[in-house]
């Protein structure tokens, strides 16, 4: 291995970070610089944003491209679920012009805009009932599998990819598929083929959601509604899942934190923010590319290089939030950059503050007693994507009458 | 006194605006900021203006000026 010409030697992703306790090596990289040095699966030697206000400016700046896409180099096991295999033509054409994670400027903006009406607040409003009742027949569910229950699988899980399909207009009929695609894991062919048979599903039946907005769309290829829909689906499919399970382990890990939001629930909104803070997924976000030279912390990016910006070590700066390692359902949390920041930021985040919101309310009115047993989250965790992120884990949870 | 400008050409929907200052801010149906009332606070230290510069701050993409 080469040395990095700041002397620091060369860097990776540590591998003991806990979805509530991220490595040790974040605060000593925050405290050392807000751009420290980072490898890359390719070989490339890059830089790791640590800091908040950095990792804003370079999320925000447009000098910076999506491409190429390189991954960080990590120390932690990669476990995704996802088996491979062969797909179709089509099928890869649609993946291939909807790399919406990979697009910059104006050709991202088209793509993007053709979805963002169905994400907005008004949206999230609109679906909220429905959401409720989602949340209550979960809420059953993990009653029923009890008396000690993984919240993760009979909880989680459930509500988030009900809601994915509710919001998309994937069809109930095909709801228990669609979990098993893109919860569990299915090969990308049998993913494809689900989402044309929900596509024509709306195409006959058209509704208020993602499918039919885009299949209204005349500006969008075949392969771009197909490529869209296959993105949202991927997308989504553990985010909320993660944030609910996580948020209700860093609530029972401090019972005075649940037993504040059992006594109140109007906190409720206010601990989502602090709960996507404190448990924030990403421990790094897609990285950017400097197109140029760029001034960033009284330094100079050279063009060429690659930045990762890690969420997790910017949501924990002491420069930004104070005592940042304590969780505290009564802080101010907003501003934080859990959803990402600038253009890529998640379109879904709206929505998601709705789900997390009715999710943790159903909790502390329905289960006052809730108790945490044992989780996975208590340890180190592997990766569940490259780029990289948290893997959720079993959340054993007990505390309520059958 | 306080004047707010969005810029529809840079926003991207996120809604931090509309769910921070709903009654300054709102989503058209392409999700793009949509500026409800621009004298809608016109006391920077009232809660409304509190909020206005509160949705100014959250905003992922700089679709959001208030001065005075």
């Amino acid at each position: 291995m080469t040395a990095c010409p700041l002397g620091h030697g060369a860097r990776v992703l540590p591998a003991d970070s806990m979805p509530t306790q991220p490595s040790a090596l974040f605060a000593r990289w925050r405290d050392a610089d807000a751009l420290v040095p980072l490898d890359f699966r390719d070989g490339h030697e890059g830089l790791l944003v640590t800091r908040y206000d950095e990792a804003k400016e370079v999320l925000s700046d447009r000098r910076f491209s999506q491409q190429p896409q390189r991954m960080p180099r990590s120390d932690a096991q990669l476990d995704d679920g996802f088996p491979g295999g062969p797909l179709d033509d089509a099928g890869a054409l649609a993946v291939a012009s909807t790399n919406i994670l990979g697009l910059d400027g104006e050709e991202h903006r088209r793509l993007r805009k053709a979805v963002t009406g169905r994400f907005s607040v008004r949206a999230g409003r609109t679906h909220r009932p429905r959401i409720a009742e989602i949340v209550a027949e979960e809420l059953e569910n993990l009653i029923a599998a009890g008396p000690v229950a993984d919240l993760l699988e009979h909880f989680a899980e459930p509500i988030s990819i009900r809601v994915h399909a509710l919001v998309l207009g994937v069809s109930d009929d095909l709801v228990d598929r669609y979990a098993q695609c893109f919860v569990h894991g299915a090969p990308p062919q049998d993913r494809h083929d689900l989402l044309r048979e929900a596509i024509e599903v709306r195409r006959a039946d058209p509704g208020e959601d993602v499918i039919s907005d885009l299949l209204a769309n005349d500006d969008l290829s075949a392969a771009e509604v197909e490529g869209l829909l296959h993105m949202l689906s991927m997308s989504g499919r553990d985010t909320v899942a993660f944030m609910i399970s996580t948020g209700t382990v860093a609530l029972l890990d401090s019972a005075e934190q649940y037993r504040t939001l059992v006594a109140d629930p109007d906190l409720v909104p206010g601990a989502v923010e602090e709960i996507v803070r404190f448990c924030t997924m990403f421990l790094t976000v897609f990285p950017r590319t400097a197109t140029e030279d760029v001034e960033i912390a009284d330094r100079t990016i050279a063009a060429g290089t690659t930045v990762s910006v890690s969420t997790v070590s910017a949501n924990r700066d002491e420069r930004r939030f104070e005592d940042p390692d304590a969780f505290d359902v009564r802080r101010d949390a907003r501003g934080h950059v859990a959803f990402g920041h600038g253009p890529h930021g998640c379109i879904g985040q709206q929505v998601a503050r709705v789900e997390l919101d009715e999710a943790f309310r159903a909790l502390v009115t329905r289960l006052p007693g809730l108790q945490l047993v044992s989780t996975g989250q208590h340890e180190p965790s592997p990766l569940a994507n490259p780029v990289a992120t948290y893997a959720a884990r079993p959340v054993l949870v007990t505390g309520w009458e059958r | 006194m306080m004047q707010i400008d969005v810029d529809r050409a840079v926003c991207v929907g996120a809604g931090q605006c509309a769910l921070t200052a709903p009654d300054v801010f709102d989503q058209d149906d392409d999700g793009l900021v949509v500026l409800l009332d621009p004298n809608a606070a016109e006391d920077p230290e009232s809660e409304g203006g509190t909020a206005v510069r509160d949705a100014e701050a959250l905003c992922p993409s700089r679709a959001i000026r208030v001065t005075g």
